[in-house]
């Protein structure tokens, strides 16, 4: 059990001229699942690895349960890590993979038989202590990996996209039984992953990375539905984010966002915020579109023509064209539709659900309302 | 008959394999006659050989085995052997397992310097330092010395194995290292823990081809030793060739006596080296 805490940490590999971690700093707290998400090559491996004390710390400063472990070598920072390719020792039984680290550290042999037994219990390991890697599925490996970070009893645990090698069914499993081992161990853990879904349904909070720097920290439907800048709001949510350019004006005291041919209503914005002229990105997520004519008053409605269905069983994906300036948006509907190709399609939205970045900086527009 | 293969079916899918059956049967042949050949000079005698050279033994000599052991030298012969090539390859394997370990697995500066440098000195035919060599070795009192000669063997077989086993090392995922790191191992303890077991299958491979080449080598043995109680077995069986009679069966007797520990190391570390294998060490 312990708090992390990384201080402005920052990695650069020699030989590179851009930093791979730049200046990232965040707290997790003691007990709490935090997920590193990002898309590859942002520095989620990096910060772990500097976490875990496989790589150098190029600035910074790193606090493990109140100490300061910069220097600290790997094996003494009471840590364990679950690698993404499961790194058993090929030439070692499932046992001794598990055993591996105890032995080392002097545990009694009875307290290693038993830490061994209660792993293999929770994680179902049992009828194959006996067995070497080569002869366990994707699935048992993972969990051998993870056995092995669980008989070290560690303050922190640590996951370096640990599920990316299984198969969705599996991948969905594995997901909820990492939850719940979180819940019954208590104990801090740092999970790394690309995948939004796995970080929307596992951390209790969320650290968006983006080029070795944190885009955004919070809890995941905080993130969700206040993204700090375009690139967040982009990287969570599926079908991602429809992001078009507009310009900000006033028509009859009501602001507006002109983007090609249409007028976006923005409903959460006080006016005196919205500088006439201001050249912003519009975002309106795909799932707060529908199809417009069923729903009430109060909406606000555009028209383009409909390029392609992506029927998904119980919803359908819509991409409809809006004209230049805009390009195609996706929606995401719950009805069926059966409209042919090129026809003309109308989406209706709530002003409410819009977003607004600025052009240059993409950072947030602040609103007054929630989306 | 519910599971017989058609014969029709059975016919093509033999008479496809047949020209890959011919070529294993001819490749066989190849390398197996001159072997059976010599094994059966071995019992017999040089006169019966000059009367027919191919005749199946009439009287098995089994004394010419104990003949080529007491009478001539065979024994020491062996011993010699035995402890040059068995030093050699035993330190060649450590050293060569280390060196290639941090070669592949250590960023430092000039890592491909001594890599190329090691690599360079695989492609110069040996011989060329032949006479230079002689020459150290007389200067440090190393000549017509077993040390001697087993140092100059752990030289020549050296590159050769660093280069193959840091090619097998190189493959060996990090994660792998950097799980025993958190594990609580410290370097050294990686390297025979983890990097020795895991590579056993190149390992193997490359205490056979030591072994193999210098329990047969020639060159360096005949130059750098010359006092008969040192020779090694290469050098032996050379001594039943006079300038004016060449005694061939007992050549062939001594070549028999010589290549037995070769067959000995291959069966022990081909098993090895298939075991790893098997095992799917890396992936
Ligand atoms: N050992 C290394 N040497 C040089 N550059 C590296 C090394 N490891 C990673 N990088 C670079 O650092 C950046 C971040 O990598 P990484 O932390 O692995 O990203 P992620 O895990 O988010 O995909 C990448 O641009 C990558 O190319
Ligand atoms: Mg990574």
């Amino acid at each position: 059990m312990a708090v992390v805490r990384l201080d402005n940490l920052s990695k650069r590999y020699t030989g590179t001229a851009d930093a791979a971690v730049d200046r990232v700093s965040f707290t997790v707290a003691d007990g709490e699942f935090m997920v590193l998400l990002g898309p590859s090559g942002c520095g989620k491996s990096t910060t772990l690895r500097m976490i875990a004390g496989l790589e150098a710390i190029s600035e910074g400063a790193l606090w493990i349960d109140g100490r300061q472990v910069n220097t600290v070598p790997a094996k003494d920072r009471d840590i364990a890590m679950v690698f993404q390719s499961y790194a058993l020792y090929p030439h070692m039984t499932v046992r001794d993979n598990l055993a591996f680290g105890l032995r080392r550290r002097d545990v009694a042999k009875a307290e290693i038989e038993r830490r061994v037994a209660l792993a293999a219990s929770i994680l179902g390991l049992e009828p194959l202590l006996e067995r070497k890697p080569f002869a366990l599925s994707g699935g048992q490996r993972q969990r051998v990996a993870l056995g092995r970070a669980i008989v070290r009893e560690p303050k922190v645990f640590l996951f370096d996209e640990p599920l990316s090698n299984l198969d969705a069914a599996l991948r969905v499993a594995t997901r909820n039984e990492l939850v719940k081992l979180h819940r019954r161990l208590g104990v801090t853990m740092i999970y790394v992953t690309h995948d939004q879904v796995e970080a929307m349904t596992m951390g209790q909070r969320i650290c968006v990375m983006n080029r070795g720097r944190v885009a955004q920290i919070g809890a995941p439907l905080e993130v969700y539905r206040n993204p700090a800048d375009a690139f967040v709001a982009r990287f969570l949510g599926s079908p991602p984010m429809n992001l078009f350019p507009a310009t900000l004006r006033t028509d009859g005291g009501r602001a507006l966002a002109a983007a090609g041919t249409h007028a976006i209503p923005l409903e959460r914005w006080r006016t005196e915020a919205l500088s006439p002229g201001r050249e912003v990105l519009c975002g309106i997520r795909p799932e707060a579109f529908e199809i417009a004519g069923r729903t009430t008053a109060g909406t606000a409605t555009v028209t383009g023509s409909l390029s392609a269905i992506e029927p998904l069983g119980a919803e359908t994906l819509l991409l409809v064209d809006l004209g230049p300036g805009v390009g195609e948006v996706t929606a995401r509907v719950r009805d069926d539709v059966d409209a042919p190709i090129g026809s003309t399609m109308a989406l209706s939205f709530q002003p409410a659900s819009v977003y607004l970045f600025d052009r240059t900086s993409e950072l947030a527009i602040p609103a007054e309302g929630r989306a | 008959m519910a599971n017989a293969e058609p014969f029709a079916d059975r016919a093509t899918r033999m008479l496809r394999s047949a020209p890959l059956a011919a070529v294993l049967v001819l490749y066989t042949l190849y390398s197996a006659l001159p072997f059976a050949w010599i094994a059966t000079m071995s019992v017999r005698t040089t006169s019966e050989i000059s009367a027919n050279h191919y005749a199946w033994p009439t009287v098995w000599h089994w004394e010419k085995y104990r003949a080529a052991w007491f009478d001539s030298n065979f024994g020491t012969y062996f011993w010699n052997s035995t402890l040059v090539v068995v030093a050699a390859v035993a330190v060649v394997t450590v050293l060569g397992a280390a060196a290639a370990h941090c070669l592949a697995r250590y960023r430092f500066r000039g890592n491909r310097l001594v890599y190329f440098i090691l690599f360079s000195s695989i492609i110069f035919p040996p011989q060329i330092i032949l006479i230079s060599l002689f020459q150290v070795m007389a200067g440090y009192g190393l000549y017509n010395s077993r040390l001697g000669l087993t140092l100059v063997y752990i030289g020549l077989q050296l590159p050769l194995t660093v280069y193959l086993l840091e090619g097998f090392f190189a493959r060996i995922p990090q994660d792998l290292f950097d799980a025993a790191k958190i594990d609580g191992y410290g370097d050294f303890e990686i390297f025979v823990r983890i990097v020795l077991p895991v590579g056993m299958p190149a390992i193997a491979t490359t205490v056979i081809l030591n072994f193999i080449q210098l329990w047969n080598e020639f060159l360096f043995a005949v130059v750098l030793v010359n006092d008969p109680g040192l020779s090694t077995l290469p050098i032996g069986i050379r001594r039943f060739m006079g300038d004016y009679f060449q005694d061939t069966g007992m050549i062939a007797t001594g070549m028999m006596i010589a290549v037995l520990p070769v067959i000995v190391v291959y069966a022990f570390f081909s098993e090895k080296l298939i075991q790893g294998m098997t095992a799917g060490a890396v992936k």
